[in-house]
């Protein structure tokens, strides 16, 4: 059984402004906006370019950063939460 | 609706008609220097009306209507008309305009930039703006800052000052000569008194101003100004917009453009000429 | 979207958009020496990441209008309150009897915004009151007044 892929808004589907600690966001479709905080901006922008599963998505964030102690439950965690906040797509 | 008044308020004209002459006379009088709507049309109406016919007379209370209508308002004594007329257009704009992202804030005005004072009711919005407009700035309003997303300037909105409680004897001894409206007792509000701005801040009407500095006064504490953070200024200015969910992508973008662009601070005050020292020693910071 | 146009001479020490937070992942360099790449704190799993502005009761209201809350709302009336907020049969043991008359717009913000009991009520009576009051929907009596202030037209 294949594993779920999140994918994020298309490339226009966004405004971002980054402010502090938080990111504003305004997504075009809903008309929502949401306040992001680390690290969830880089997730979504990621998920921007393609649809991947959690494990890709991990292997992608650990190949670009150094992910400390970050667990494969916590950025599930977080996909979870973006995809509550209408902002990614579980297919 | 036998009375009418029409009133042009910075970029926006009102129609008021009214069940009753009272606060169409009282309006007239106030508003006397106030131009016309632009080529007499008006952008809003407002309707003063009585719920049934005998209710213009029998303890008279004045219903809020015109474009734009909520069915849980509660009506007021007609002694409180010009209330309810001031209530009422604030009505309008809160939930139809949208050339202009509305903030909840008072502005003045200095060398073509101005301080945007926001917070709740209470928090001494209008009293500020009165007691820095006795001090040489430019009244631009005292209720709402219009906020035009696309160039990011704010836009006068000088409408009569409703001054509450405590805040009508400090305006009053600020500006002696100002002309004011009668005095309402027990409003659903407190104590309010409706004072004209001056001729300098209806001259100017139609002069906008860039923002440079954006406020969080709060009344009743020891004087401190700390800065609040862009992400917590943001969030508190869209709960102080009423449109700005409506507005959609030019409300993110003008209200992100205003919080990137301009200094937000919370200044505590514990009287009306602390917060203008305070007010006063930021902007010479700039 | 938002360039940091804030001059680096700023004396008044107020926060600015940060635009150290703009991730960037290094790269390594040809000899092999390890890289350092920027970390990035996936945070605790019952942390939160993501929040969306939603329209409270908007603070322009009481300057907008004489808003009332009857609870319950007429298309419930007679219907008795509970604890959590949520309206049940009359006389369901626990639950409150609905008030005799209706909130104005500003008693409902003070109670919520410092807790103070509604008038005429006690702190249970109030605290059931003020959760039906967060739970009305858009729609629903009551709840226009303050919704229409925020929410999306149409």
């Amino acid at each position: 059984m294949p594993d779920a892929l999140y994918r994020g808004p298309p490339e226009d589907g966004l405004l971002i402004a980054p402010l502090d600690a938080f990111t504003a966001v305004y997504h075009r479709a809903s008309g929502i906006t949401h306040l992001l905080t680390e690290p969830a901006p880089h997730i979504l922008a990621i998920l921007q370019e393609r649809a991947l599963s959690l494990d890709s998505l991990l292997d992608r964030l650990e190949r670009d950063y150094d992910l400390a102690d970050g667990t494969r439950e916590a950025l599930a965690a977080r996909l979870d939460e973006l995809v509550e906040a209408g902002l990614v797509a579980r297919l | 609706m036998r009375h009418a008044f029409s009133v042009r308020i910075g970029p926006v004209g009102f129609r008021i008609g009214s069940d009753w002459r009272a606060p169409i006379a009282a309006l007239e009088t106030l508003y006397r220097d106030y131009p016309g709507p632009r080529d007499g049309v008006a952008d809003f109406t407002v309707r003063l009306f009585a719920r049934r016919p005998w209710r213009r007379f029998v303890r008279p209370s004045v219903e809020i209507g015109g474009d734009y209508m909520l069915p849980e308002a509660a009506p007021l004594p007609l002694r409180q008309g010009v209330l309810a007329a001031e209530m009422a257009m604030n009505l309008q704009m809160a939930l139809g305009a949208r050339r202009y992202l509305l903030l909840h804030a008072s502005a003045v005005e200095r060398d073509g930039r101005a301080v945007l004072m926001t917070g709740i009711s209470g928090a001494g919005k209008s009293t500020l703006a009165t007691l820095l407009a006795a001090k040489g700035w430019r009244f631009m309003g005292d209720e709402f800052a219009l906020l035009d997303p696309a160039t990011g300037l704010v836009h006068a909105f000088p409408r009569l000052i409703s001054l509450k409680n405590e805040g009508i004897a400090a305006a009053e001894a600020a500006w002696p000569a100002a002309r004011m409206g009668p005095l309402l007792r027990a409003t659903p509000k407190g104590d309010i008194r409706h004072m004209v701005p001056d001729a300098r801040a209806i001259a100017a009407m139609d002069t906008p101003a860039a923002p440079a500095l954006l406020a969080f006064p709060r009344y009743g504490f020891a004087n401190e100004t700390r800065p609040v953070p862009p992400a917590e200024a943001f969030v508190r200015m869209t709960q102080a917009s009423t449109n700005y969910v409506a507005l959609g992508e030019a409300g993110f973008r003008g209200l992100t453009g205003l919080i990137a662009q301009v200094p937000s601070v919370a200044i505590d005050y514990p009287d009306g000429m602390s917060a203008v020292a305070q007010v006063e020693a930021l902007w010479s910071a700039l | 979207m938002s360039d940091d146009t804030r001059s680096d001479q700023d004396p008044i020490p107020v926060a600015g958009p940060d635009t150290g937070s703009a991730a960037g992942p290094a790269t390594g360099d040809s000899a092999g020496t390890p890289t350092r790449r920027r970390v990035l704190a996936l945070g605790a799993v019952t942390a939160g990441a993501v929040v969306s502005i939603r329209p409270a009761l908007a603070q322009t209201v009481g300057s907008v209008l004489n808003c009332e809350i009857p609870v319950p709302d007429p298309s419930r009336a007679g219907s008795y309150i509970d604890p959590d907020g949520k309206t049940v049969p009359a006389r369901t043991k626990g639950a409150f009897p609905p008030s005799p008359r209706a909130f104005k717009g500003e008693e409902v913000k003070r109670a919520m915004a410092n807790g103070s009991t509604l008038p005429g009520t006690d702190s249970q009576r109030s605290r059931a009151y003020v959760n039906y009051i967060r739970r009305l929907q858009r729609g629903q009596g009551g709840f226009t007044c303050f919704a229409s202030l925020q929410m999306p037209r149409g």
